[in-house]
């Protein structure tokens, strides 16, 4: 931040690489709004937005998790968990739809709290505590279900939120608005949440200029667990049932709408509203392949090759640039390149 | 303590679920049932071995699912077309080599960070698969299955193949030099490349025999049924992660060994078993796994921190 070009540079990189999103969500929308008939009215558009809100949620609090060079991948079992215990709130214990949404908010929160205390308290990786509660939220919903039991039969007021319009916008819209400008104002506009990246650059340099890196990345976690929540509630809304399997494999798309996104992976690069754009670019993606006439699993390859180029176009100019400096001995990897999320962060 | 107490200490859990079975549901121990229930681990006890290496080299490759479901699907295909079965297992564990070394290339070649890359290639190869597939089975000609052989001597050679491959390995990574070379490059790859290896070409490696393992192992499960599922892989990167977790193999790399890995998967295995005979619901399998991979990263991450102050 303190040399101009050094500041230039940076923003010059952030810029192009939103401008190359932009421009991939462009082509997307004009290629499909050739191709398929009903793509752009806006009775799609909206039905994007509905879908595209749960995952998306999850990626903008993935956002703040990787920016400390953390990962989350127990996000959507959460987002089963969550769906489950809304349910049986409402049902078995015969809570109203808004007191038992609330519970399950302070469900979340103690999920991502579980991640937080065992990822700062006892200094584990965060991949592989997220590995194993990714495991046991997910079969804590199959065990509570039973495998099979289901909550349908909301009442049409709970539904609104996920299946009507509000001022003229699909109903969940607005909550993701807000969230996602909470998430913004948190990583761009606060000391408070720059803290995320200075501590993804280097956690031992946070730690020494007397951030107290322990709690923050609790927050991260905590906060991830509370939005997982709120998402499975949003879930159960749209489809009007809640069940076991709700959200799978919504981590794998969160995670890469956030790297498609110009969130570096090793941590302490990324912005909120490069996410914003993956989280478009994916929605768009998968809904317009369905106006295309393509067959869904197109969608899912496409995802995968798209994030695999957003890697490498993330990391060619700096080894480019390193081995042009030092032609003849092979660069040593970056300091940040021993896979973060697999270090430890320090208290 | 021993070098290997925590191997040691899994076999002990191990032990004592046995004889809590032992003691309460008997029924457990029925030969037939046990020597189905070990041919059926035969090939995740491959891939477990794969993912101990890879993994020991600090590296992790979840799309090993996708990986199998690919290899097995190539070599059923194969042998529906009347390809002999040597020539099946060939192009397994050429497919999963070379899926391996897309994985290895971009890792080790670009420096990406795996679990992203196997993240992305997991879904690719998922979905890729269900786009040309469909969900549709291979359905195998019948002398295929068990190689051709009795049922329980066929399993006999699985279960023998697996763990001459495991062992094969295991004394590989402690007598070979390359073995030597992934603890070195999992402790620290740039104190291994000062040391005159090149850590990138033994990641590389790691990601390719992966893939081949993985063949092989795929190959192991396409002989034991009839049709080959095309989504016969789902959830193996999360089962063989477990064990290799639980067998004592760091996940921050350059510790642990195969024993450990085989006594994980052998405690993981007998869990879902052990429930029925037990007369606990099989719901709670997978969160009983989920709980078993968090109790072994927290004893692991409170015995280093002993071990440090």
């Amino acid at each position: 931040m303190s040399s101009a070009p050094a500041s230039h540079r940076w923003r010059a990189a952030l810029f192009r690489h939103e401008t190359l999103l932009l421009a991939l969500l462009a082509t997307e929308w004009c290629y499909f709004n050739a191709v398929g008939a009903h793509f752009g009215t806006l009775d799609n558009t909206y039905d994007i937005v509905r879908h595209s809100v749960e995952f998306g949620l999850l990626a903008l609090v993935m956002t703040p998790v990787i920016l400390t060079g953390g990962i989350d991948l127990s996000v959507g079992s959460l987002l089963g968990l969550s769906a489950i215990l809304f349910g049986k709130l409402w049902r078995d214990a015969g809570l109203s739809p808004a007191a038992a949404a609330a519970c399950t908010l302070g469900i979340g929160a103690l999920g991502g709290g579980l991640n937080a205390t065992l990822i700062t308290e006892l200094r584990l990786p965060p991949l592989i505590v997220t590995l194993g509660t990714y495991s046991l939220f997910r079969g804590l919903a199959e065990a509570i279900t039973h495998g099979s039991d289901t909550f349908t039969n909301f009442p049409p007021s709970f539904l609104f939120l996920g299946q009507e319009r509000w001022l003229g916008l699909p109903a969940q819209a607005p909550i993701f608005i807000v969230v996602a400008l909470g998430v913004w104002l948190l990583v761009h506009r606060m000391t408070f949440g720059r803290c995320f990246r200075t501590i993804g650059f280097s956690p031992e340099g946070a730690r020494y200029a007397g951030i107290p890196v322990k709690r923050r990345v609790g927050l991260v976690y905590v906060l991830a667990g509370t939005v997982s929540a709120l998402a499975a509630i949003i879930y159960t809304a749209r489809l009007g049932q809640a069940r076991a399997d709700a959200g799978t494999g919504y981590e794998l798309y969160a995670i890469t709408a956030v790297v498609l996104g110009g969130t570096s992976i090793f941590g302490g690069v990324g912005s909120v509203h490069g996410t914003l754009l993956g989280i478009a670019a994916i929605a768009v993606l998968d809904n317009g392949l369905v106006h295309a006439r393509q067959p869904r699993e197109a969608a899912g390859v496409l995802t995968g090759v798209l994030l695999l180029i957003a890697l490498t176009g993330s990391v060619a100019p700096k080894l480019w640039a390193a081995r042009r400096r030092r032609p003849a001995a092979s660069p040593p990897p970056p300091a940040s390149a021993v896979s973060p999320p697999l270090a430890t962060p320090p208290t | 303590m021993s070098r290997y107490f925590r191997e040691w200490s899994v076999a002990a859990a191990l032990g004592a679920l046995l004889l809590v079975l032992a003691v309460f549901a008997p029924a457990f121990f029925q030969a037939q049932p046990l020597l189905s229930l070990a041919a059926g681990e035969a090939p995740t006890l491959v891939v477990a071995c794969g993912m101990a290496l890879v993994i020991i080299c600090r590296e992790i490759d979840i799309s090993v699912g996708s990986q199998f479901s690919v290899c097995g699907v190539c070599a059923g295909l194969l042998a529906a077309h009347h390809a002999p079965t040597a020539v099946a297992l060939l192009v397994a564990i050429l497919a999963g080599a070379a899926l391996g070394a897309i994985n290895g290339a971009l890792v080790a070649g670009l420096r990406l960070p795996s679990i992203v890359v196997t993240l992305a290639t997991m879904i690719t190869w998922r979905e890729g698969l269900n786009w040309w597939r469909q969900g549709e089975f291979v359905y195998l000609p019948d002398r295929l299955q068990w190689f051709g052989l009795a049922q329980a001597t066929g399993q006999w050679t699985l279960i023998a193949a697996a763990l001459a491959l495991m062992v094969a390995l295991a004394v590989g990574l402690r007598r070979l030099a390359l073995g030597r070379f992934f603890y070195a490059v999992g402790t620290d790859a740039e104190a291994a490349r000062l040391a005159g290896i090149r850590p990138q070409l033994v990641k590389f490696s790691a990601f390719v025999l992966m893939g081949a393992l993985t063949g092989v192992a795929a190959m192991m499960n396409v002989v034991q049924s009839p049709q080959v599922d095309p989504k016969s892989g789902t959830g193996l990167e999360l089962k063989t992660i477990a064990a290799v977790v639980v067998g004592g193999v760091a996940i921050s790399g350059g510790r642990g060994s195969l024993w450990g890995a085989f006594a994980g998967l052998l405690l993981l295995a007998c869990i879902s078993p052990a429930l029925i005979h037990l007369h606990i619901e099989a719901y709670w399998e997978k969160a009983i796994q989920g709980a078993i991979i968090l109790l072994a990263v927290v004893a692991d991450g409170v015995r280093t921190r002993r071990a440090k102050s």
